[in-house]
């Protein structure tokens, strides 16, 4: 791999160079004097840790704002891009870490949308599509409707549609995050691909070893600034950390175990219908003890959000049953189960976990509004919400002026830094743990896992869901897999390994070790795999 | 005073308060045996203006912050746009109280007292006003002179001169007979304006005003018509049968919805027809009217007990009277705005309109708000007949005013919902509405009030979307550059 840089044609200029970057953004990080050189037909990875501004850069060359200072030169040819379309006119795609695809349409519609005017919308757009799938191996097929497909069929959709408007270099915004192992290899295959057909590849990610398996070129981002540009042949995973994070990388570990046998919260044979009837969450059995973290591993779209939203009233149990201290909470309304002791730090935090143009002291009322300090009786209790937000400032290092700002001049970190920080107040019992460090930075993350790690010292019972591998193994006490709405398989997290639990979330069982495995998995495991055509076949 | 010695000295808050004031009250008074009371005026204001800009740096920290916390003074914005917004706002303060004053005092007393007030304005907002509430100050003022810039062009195109037509509108609208109409049509246009508002904080659309208000009057009017009570109790009667039917009839919507998912607008609008057609079928001779005069059919009067005396208007000038319920209108003001902003329900109201989904999460029922707030809608929606039922006609006949629902979805969208702006919103449409009435005498359409009204409702709904998002992430850009110092000295090595 080390060759590859001299393989590429040397002709023709850089495909991009960013000379100076210089963006000033709401938040912690800004981008300040950021220059890289990105040579044509290569994969050039760039790297930092969450929140160093590796995305805030990337939307910054897709056009979607303009620098504040710096200079960005496509094929040596100075541009300057007012919105994404400028951006798609010079040959620069971007493929999102959230997919912006339509379910209820097929594959060639959500490819034309938006670019009919490329190949209309009828026979001559079919044949491109094929021609695009074909050429570069993507196996797409035009006609699939988009909600019959996996999470990796959809990123090649979502590759295809860029190609499709004439991209030339191609942004990848973390594309693995949603990934499992198995659908990261099928993936870089189609970079490789891609690459061998002449396209540069822009690839964005914090996740080392997949960037030193297929990047020719390594540019590292800290705090906003490239610190140094490294050759993947010639360095390790260690070295790249350092150079990432200035020091060692923070891991999600737990130090000894305060698991008691006290059940704080029992969930019995929990099943969430669908409207149209069909479970999504399907007999979920599992008990959290007083002092434990039980992790829950799985593809997103799984059932996890909607056992979160189960346990805390937002969504009707179909059957089954909840218990909390030994009550009944079934059925109870949410009010009543956070009044209950129950602490919620919900997967989207822009949705359900903040008011955006509130200030922060309200934001601290907020799913707290039946409790003191906030309100005295009936009436908000400013000053007692005021102090309180103040202490959660001070305790949680939420970086921000004062409390009277909008909750929306924030970054991601310090908006959860402070949704952490609110839920953990009153001494809850049990805490909902969705992607409690998603979009935060690596020093928010090391505080988040910390402040967990003590409330759990201290005896709170957490149910933990999350997509980052890692996390969940350092931090759960108890590690569950959950496929299709039921937990299929139960892993020991001081042994288990990525790649076996990512084996276990598609479906193909915890294979290569010996741990338990729940009853039915071996069932859903064979039709899993089938229903994911791709499963095994990289 | 030099620059080297200003840093060092300090002076309290409140004396500072006291000298800008004293300052530009003496300049007012003295100057104005020279020159005409508002020019006195004005450059009284400035001096104490110029006092506090002067002095800005000797007024202690705590004095200073912005309205909403961030480090503002000696930024661009605030250099740029909130200081003139100070001197506009303290000098159309002075100048405003001091007309006002004028009408019962003598002229140098009234102009001393507007200086008074100017001045102290200066100094209080200089130091209190945060650039997001000047930014909305300044938002009005742009679609004030947009609107009035699009109102003249149409005059001008229809071949009559603005400024005489403006001239001959203000005069009429100032004189004493008109401020009481105005304060009157406003005390019925604010309590319309806001029962729309409150649906509006959860962004509910209750179009159902009208209706509500006309059913309200209609059965409140023959309740007092009817009923013969002790005073008080008479009108508390009345009042509160007018309370009831609206928040019944707005609660049917507020049920369709919750209930059965029907869109609050369809509701309304419908329910609107159906009071229509209810009272048309009770306002019968056969039923609840009786014969007023000739060709006019109503509720029989209510008794002389039963009406809600007005206030004589005698100190702006006028024989005629306030409404008595402008206490009512005032009153529901400041329970609305205590409502909003100090209690629960309130908070719930709030946090619901600006995302259902986090209200869901954080243990809000969001349909028992969606419900409440209509209920609390209507109920409000069902005042709105009563200062004229009760101050004016008493009786409910075919020319009761109709309509007023609908202006007051237009004056809660001027006064963005906000209790006090939407008093300077109401007072606003009805001067527009009062002011016209004398251009049909110089054979000028009067349709033209109606033109000025339709376009600052849309200038101040587009202006104010546009400037409060610039200013939103103007301020985002601010909290990022103070904290992205510190960021930036912490990263290590890299020159800032």
């Amino acid at each position: 791999m080390s060759s590859t840089p001299s393989g590429v044609e040397t002709s023709g200029p850089p495909a991009v160079e960013l000379h100076g970057i210089t963006k000033r953004f709401p938040g912690v990080v800004a981008n300040h004097d950021i220059d890289i050189t990105v040579a044509p037909g290569t994969v050039h990875a760039i790297v930092g840790e969450n929140g160093a501004g590796k995305s805030t850069l990337m939307k910054t060359l897709y056009g979607m704002h303009r620098p504040d200072e710096g200079r960005i030169l496509i094929r040596g040819q100075e541009v300057r891009f007012h919105s994404p379309s400028d951006a798609i006119r010079h040959g620069i795609g971007m493929v999102h870490q959230h997919f912006m695809l339509a379910d209820n349409l097929t594959v060639l519609e959500n490819v034309v949308l938006g670019a009919e005017r490329e190949y209309g919308i009828g026979r001559r757009a079919r044949a491109r599509i094929q021609e695009l799938s074909d050429q570069y191996g993507l196996g797409v097929d035009p006609d699939r409707l988009m909600e019959d497909l996996g999470v990796g069929d959809r990123q090649r959709v979502e590759i295809l549609k860029v190609l499709y408007r004439g991209a030339k270099t191609i942004i990848l915004d973390e594309p693995t995050a949603v990934l499992v192992p198995q659908e990261v290899d099928e993936l870089f295959d189609n970079l490789r691909e891609l690459k061998r057909e002449g396209l540069t590849v822009i690839f964005i990610s914090h996740k080392l070893d997949e960037v030193l398996s297929v990047a020719d070129e390594i540019t590292v981002i800290r705090r906003g600034t490239t610190v140094a540009t490294a050759d993947p042949g010639s360095t390790t995973a260690r070295e790249l950390a350092t150079l990432m994070v200035g020091g060692e990388l923070p891991v999600p570990e737990l130090r000894e175990s305060t698991v008691t046998d006290h059940v704080v919260l029992s969930l019995d044979g929990v099943t969430v219908a669908a409207p149209d009837g069909r479970p999504v969450v399907d007999g979920v059995s599992v008990d959290i003890h007083k002092g434990e973290i039980v992790g829950i591993a799985g593809v997103e779209g799984n059932g996890q959000s909607e056992l979160i939203a189960a346990i805390m009233g937002m969504r009707p149990v179909a059957s089954g049953s909840i218990a909390l201290e030994g009550r009944d909470i079934t059925g109870w309304s949410t009010l009543k189960v956070r009044e209950a002791g129950v602490g919620y730090i919900p997967e989207d935090r822009h949705r359900h976990g903040v008011l955006l143009e509130s200030p922060l002291w309200e934001n601290r009322i907020l799913g707290h509004q039946t409790k003191a300090p906030s309100v005295r009786g009936r009436w908000i209790n400013r000053a007692g919400a005021r102090a309180d937000s103040e202490r959660i400032v001070e305790e949680y290092d939420v970086r921000t002026p004062n409390i009277d700002v909008i909750a929306d001049a924030l970054s991601g970190g310090n908006q959860q830094k402070f949704i952490i920080g609110r839920e953990m107040s009153g001494a809850p019992r049990f805490l909902v743990a969705a992607h409690p460090t998603r979009g935060v930075d690596v020093g928010a993350q090391s505080a988040i896992w910390e402040q967990l790690r003590e409330a759990r010292a201290a005896g709170l019972a957490v149910l933990l869901v999350s997509a980052d591998l890692d996390e969940l193994i350092g931090m759960s006490d108890t590690l569950h897999v959950i496929l299709r709405g039921r937990l299929v398989a139960q892993a020991d997290p001081t042994t288990v390994t990525p790649e076996q639990l990512g084996s276990a979330m598609t479906g193909a069982g915890l294979h290569g070790e010996d741990g338990p495995t729940e009853g039915d998995s071996g069932a859903d495991g064979a039709d899993g795999a089938d229903r994911r055509e791709n499963g095994g076949g990289a | 005073m030099t620059d080297a010695d200003r840093p060092t000295r300090t002076l309290p808050g409140p004396a500072a308060l006291a000298i800008a004031a004293v300052l530009g009250t003496a300049v007012t008074f003295v100057v104005d045996m020279g020159l005409l009371w508002w020019a006195a005026l004005i450059i009284g204001v400035v001096v104490a203006f110029a006092f506090v800009v002067l002095t800005r740096d000797m007024v202690p920290e705590e004095f200073r912050a912005g309205a909403d916390g961030t480090r503002e003074e000696g930024t661009a914005l605030h250099n740029t746009l909130v200081v003139p917004m100070v001197l506009v706002l303290s000098l159309a303060g002075g100048l405003l109280s001091a007309w006002l004053l004028d009408l019962q005092l003598i002229e140098p007393v009234a102009a001393a007292l507007g200086g008074l007030i100017g001045s102290a304005l200066a100094f209080v907002l200089f130091h209190r006003l945060g650039a997001m509430l000047a930014l909305s100050f300044a938002a009005v003022l742009v679609a004030g002179v947009i609107a009035t810039g699009v109102t003249a062009a149409v005059l001008f195109f229809s071949g009559i001169p603005p400024t005489a037509t403006f001239a001959r509108m203000l005069e009429y609208g100032t004189r004493p007979d008109s401020m009481v109409q105005i304060i009157n049509d406003s005390t019925t246009y604010y309590l319309a304006a806001v029962a729309v508002a409150i649906g509006f904080k959860m962004k509910l659309f209750n179009i159902g005003v009208d209706g509500q208000y006309r059913l309200a009057a209609l059965l409140a009017a023959a309740v007092g018509g009817y009923l013969i009570l002790p005073p008080v109790i008479s009108q508390i009667v009345v009042i509160a049968t007018a309370v009831a039917v609206g928040g019944a009839w707005a609660g049917i919507a507020g049920y369709l919805k919750v209930a059965r998912g029907v869109s609050e607008v369809i509701s309304t609008i419908m329910l609107n027809a159906i009071a229509t057609g209810i009272t048309a079928y009770l306002l019968s001779t056969d039923r609840l009217a009786v014969q007023i005069s000739t060709n006019n059919i109503g509720t029989p009067p209510m008794e002389e007990s039963a009406w809600v005396p007005g206030i004589p208007a005698g100190f702006l000038g006028s024989d005629n009277e306030i409404f008595g319920l402008v206490f009512l209108a005032a009153a529901v003001g400041v329970a609305y705005s205590v409502m909003l902003n100090r209690t629960r329900f309130g908070f719930e109201l709030r946090a619901t309109g600006q995302s259902q989904s986090a209200a869901e999460a954080s243990g809000v029922n969001v349909k028992k708000m969606v419900f409440l707030s209509m209920l609390f809608s209507g109920m409000v929606a069902g005042l709105v007949g009563l200062p004229q039922l009760l101050g004016s006609s008493h009786y409910y006949a075919l020319d009761f005013p109709t309509g007023i629902g609908f202006i007051g979805i237009a004056i809660a969208l001027l006064g963005r919902n906000h209790p006090v702006g939407i008093v300077f919103a109401a007072l606003f449409w009805s001067f527009l509405n009062q002011a016209a009435g004398i251009l049909p005498f110089d054979a000028i359409p009067q349709e033209i009030a109606v033109i000025a009204q339709a376009t600052i409702v849309l200038t101040v709904v587009v202006v104010y979307e546009v400037v409060h998002r610039w200013g939103r992430r103007y301020q985002q850009q601010q909290i990022g550059r103070q904290l992205g110092g510190t960021v930036e000295t912490t990263g290590g090595g890299e020159a800032k």
